[in-house]
């Protein structure tokens, strides 16, 4: 009952048998399907009475004919020879390839291209470490317990360094004497927040202050603002060479944190 | 064809070759990618940051400053 025609063992090539399948277990009709009526007499008028629905016991009766499938592009015969398997995947792919496909072409855009993601993954993990590792650093708490030294030597006279220490900037000026004379000549009536140079300083070479503005916290500009000292750009705040307000919005003159000299080490210790 | 195959054999080909393809792509990649973040920040913040107002404010001081 099979098709003869197709020798591959692929058997959904092949045609379904005729007749009921095997395991349908209803009453077969034991004479040939040319002589036993379809449907008996009795029945036969029942329905055209409009007595009996035609419902059946199997929906579709297995027929001699299979949709056969093909493959989207079958070769000819002429073109495979007769006694290949028309429907084998065509061994001889070069018909399927694009008329300007280049292997060398192609192979390098394939390994440009795993090297574009491998390069991009790459700068990604190593910020992804570095990020890792960074989390190790000493903490804000470590930090806070901290003190700093500041070499002296390391600040000429008439400059200024930013240390930091706590996680704020601390502004230290080795000044001149000049400086600490303009500093002295100040009278205190013209002051916001009087307070003498002296006060201020433990030498009156070295000023050491927190170097964030009394008004909203800015850090002031070293050797700026109309009075020779620090100025701070969010609002304005003009602060004099012993970092004394003068000008501007903020209340109080800028803060000097506990600092020690280490004459021994010519250092200065914040903290 | 010939540019394929010659970047192919210069890059690609050996496994040593292609591994230093990537790091020091990823280096370029890297400082690329930063350089353009970084102006498309300063671009978005333009006028407002210290860089960009610092003139107005260094260049009149020094009058009284004794440097």
């Amino acid at each position: 009952m099979a098709s003869k025609a197709v020798t591959s063992s692929r058997t959904w090539f092949t045609s379904a048998p005729l007749g009921a399948p095997k395991s349908f277990k209803g009453p077969i009709p034991s004479a040939s399907p040319a002589k036993a009526p379809l449907l008996s007499s009795s029945i036969r008028a029942s329905v055209i009475g409009g007595k009996v629905s035609a419902r059946t016991s199997f929906t579709a009766r297995p027929g001699s004919v299979v949709q056969q499938r093909f493959y989207a592009a079958r070769p000819s015969v002429s073109a495979i020879g007769a006694n290949e398997n028309p429907f084998a995947p065509p061994k001889d792919q070069e018909a399927y390839k694009a008329k300007d496909y280049d292997e060398n072409g192609s192979r390098t855009f394939a390994y440009f291209m795993m090297g574009t993601y491998s390069f991009i993954g790459a700068a990604a993990a190593k910020n992804l470490v570095t990020n890792y590792l960074v989390h190790f650093s000493a903490s804000a708490d470590v930090l806070a317990l901290a003190k700093v030294e500041v070499d002296m030597a390391s600040i000429p006279e008439g400059k200024n360094a930013v240390i930091k220490w706590r996680g704020k900037p601390v502004f230290v000026r080795h000044r001149t004497e000049d400086e600490i004379a303009e500093a002295n000549s100040v009278q205190m009536s013209e002051l916001r927040d009087p307070e003498t140079d002296a006060d201020r300083t433990k030498k009156p070479e070295w000023l050491v202050m927190m170097g964030v503005c009394t008004h909203l916290g800015c850090v002031p500009i070293g050797e700026a603002g109309e009075y020779g000292g620090w100025f701070c750009p969010c609002h304005g705040s003009h602060y004099d060479i012993s970092g004394r307000i003068r000008k501007g919005p903020a209340p109080l003159n800028l803060e000097i944190p506990q600092y020690d000299f280490n004459e021994g080490e010519g250092k200065i210790v914040i903290g | 064809m010939a540019l394929t195959t010659s970047v192919y054999n210069l890059f690609f080909r050996r496994s040593s070759s292609f591994m230093f393809t990537v790091f020091a792509g990823a280096f370029v990649f890297e400082a690329a990618f930063d350089t353009v973040a970084d102006g498309a920040w300063d671009y978005m913040n333009r006028g407002r940051q210290w860089k960009d107002i610092r003139h107005k404010y260094i260049n009149a001081a020094p009058a009284e400053e004794s440097e």
